[in-house]
């Protein structure tokens, strides 16, 4: 479903990741846990690409939807100029491609005869890459302040994306001239239908006019969800969606994430709250220091931490 | 005292309609063709500092920073008499037009800075929301961003108003008719300077005051919405 390959972030002079790795099978559910400010938002956001990732790639589903990381395809960065001049210098292979820097690649992009690296490059993103917003329409994300649009009301909130999208896309079937008896007006009943339907899940369908101005934490929240729910995603990405709510309403948001993952959804969890974790997780990846340093079952990573930092972060956490 | 009061009233009496008419009328005009155009161009140089082409981008920006970082006056100069010596075409239009052009831009500059801050303000998590669930950047700023915006942007477009209001004085060095001319004039017919700047100062304020009374109004209005 989703692949993380080799994925460095640097916040100009501060390196959060350091080359981060991970794959997420499809109906699975995956917690990132760690200390404040070891990366876990960081690799998250790199995922549906709210942050750019340095270096590496992001695939979903056999789709590129990064720019192409010339480091992870050796037969590409060997047709460039840069890595010829290092070998004619006498280098092994392995010792140039290490030795070459973006930079002399990024000089390169723009030489004077687009042949080979330049060619390769854009060859290979031609054929594997997907826009981000294409991306980013199967990959629903919950954030830790809700982020409910204030200026529309709890309803418009959740039909906001699929009435655009789905009429952008209507637009273009109409102009490639395809047969559709979709209209504007049926896009906009089908998603006022399916956010009723979604707010009558979580028992708020008496809040569809408000504003979410008038809503607690918890309800927000939930609406939050749903909100991405409605987009039909493939994969839910949560971003410590508990950690600004009131204690007692931590249950409700909770109780519904839980409900999601039994029911099947891929979703990929940054979470401090270990005993959910522990619950609903089948893996859980402990960042640190911009790395992945352990992962595992929860049992595994709970009963039987092996990383020093783990054992003390869990002694600190549990 | 006596005589300075009813030098006044008979000033008015005398010469009302060329500050009522004239003055006021033309210095109302003036602010609000400065701060309408002004807001169009101060919206199309906000866009075009967020775009995409770098020279429009620098372009922008430098002509914003030449007309924060000097004086309205010398712009208006440079209008009325710089300007057309270096492109002789502008000689045959009347100074009025020189001066809106210049009072347009003057705004647009303090409007494209009022506008991206009032985008600035809102909340990065509302865009990455937007974002997140797949909309396009255009729809995200159409349907998300600049409905939260307007809400800082237009407050701060009043107090443009009535900075201009007060700025297009400076308009009088050029006699267009605005109330500074108005007093200029009247000034020139009856000698009585202190009673002439009493009025025009009177009527500036009855201007700024009741167009700030307006826009709290507004504003509160608008918070209840
Ligand atoms: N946009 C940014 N610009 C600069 N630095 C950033 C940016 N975003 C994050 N950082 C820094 O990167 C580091 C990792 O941040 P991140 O938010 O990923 O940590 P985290 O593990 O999610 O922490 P927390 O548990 O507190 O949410 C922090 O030092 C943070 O200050
Ligand atoms: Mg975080």
């Amino acid at each position: 479903m989703l692949d993380i390959c080799n994925i460095y972030k640097d916040f100009g002079s501060l390196k959060v990741l350091k080359g981060v790795s991970a794959h997420v099978e499809k109906g699975e559910v995956i917690s990132l846990i760690g200390v404040s400010g070891s990366g876990k938002s960081t690799l998250l956001r790199c995922m549906n690409l709210l942050e750019t990732p340095t270096f590496g790639e992001v695939w979903m589903e056999g789709k590129l939807l990064t720019q192409p990381d010339p480091y992870l395809h050796p037969e590409i960065i060997r047709a460039s100029k840069t890595f010829e001049k290092l070998k004619a210098a006498g280098l092994a292979d392995e010792d140039a491609i290490r030795k070459i820097k973006k930079e002399d690649l990024l000089h390169e992009k723009h030489g004077a005869e687009g042949k080979g690296y330049v060619r390769l490059m854009k060859e290979f993103y031609a054929a594997n890459h997907l826009d981000a917003n294409l991306a980013r329409q199967k990959m629903g994300m919950v954030f830790q302040q809700f982020n409910l649009f204030n200026n529309l009301s709890v309803k418009d909130n959740i039909t906001l994306a699929p009435v655009k999208i789905g009429t952008a896309k209507l637009k273009q079937a109409i102009r490639e001239g395809q047969k559709t008896t979709e209209t504007k007006e049926s896009i906009k009943a089908a998603a006022e239908k399916k956010a009723m339907e979604l707010l009558a899940r979580i028992g708020l369908e008496d809040k569809a006019d408000s504003f979410p101005a008038s809503l607690s934490g918890g309800q927000k929240q939930r609406i939050a969800i749903i909100r991405a729910l409605a987009m039909e995603p493939d994969v839910m990405l949560f971003d410590e969606p508990t950690s600004a709510l009131d204690p007692e309403m931590v249950g409700e948001v909770l109780d519904l994430i839980k409900e999601l993952a039994k029911s099947g959804m891929t979703m990929v969890v940054v979470t401090h709250e270990m005993g959910f974790a522990r619950e609903v997780s089948d893996r859980v990846l402990f960042v640190d220091e911009g790395y992945i340093k352990e992962e595992g079952t929860p049992e595994e990573i709970f009963r039987n931490p092996k990383d020093a930092r783990l054992k003390d972060f869990l002694s600190k956490v549990l | 005292m006596e005589t300075f009061i009813s030098n006044i009233i008979r000033i008015m009496s005398r010469y009302g309609h060329v500050f009522l008419l004239e003055g006021v009328a033309y210095t109302l005009l003036l602010s609000l063709i400065a701060v309408a155009g002004g807001s169009v161009l101060g919206a199309l140089f906000a866009f075009g500092k967020r775009g995409k082409i770098p020279p429009l981008r620098i372009l922008i920006n430098a002509l914003v920073e030449i007309v924060r970082g000097t004086p309205l006056l010398l712009q208006l100069y440079a209008g009325v008499f710089i300007l057309p010596r270096l492109i002789p075409a502008l000689n045959e239009l009347p100074d009025i037009v020189s001066v809106s052009v210049v009072l347009i831009i003057n705004s647009a500059a303090y409007v494209s800075e009022v506008i991206r801050s009032g985008i600035q303000a809102v909340d990065i998590g509302q865009t990455e929301a937007a974002r997140s669930l797949g909309l396009s950047e255009r729809t995200t700023m159409w349907n998300v961003v600049l409905p939260q915006a307007v809400k800082n942007i237009l407050p701060a477009l009043g107090n443009e108003f009535i900075t201009v209001i007060k700025e297009t004085s400076l308009a009088s060095t050029f006699y267009v008719g605005d109330l500074m001319t108005s007093y200029l004039k009247v000034r020139g017919n009856t000698f009585l300077t202190l009673e002439c700047l009493t009025i025009v100062g009177i009527l500036y304020f009855i201007l700024t005051f009741t167009l700030s009374k307006l826009l709290a109004a507004a504003e509160r209005r608008m918070k209840h919405a």
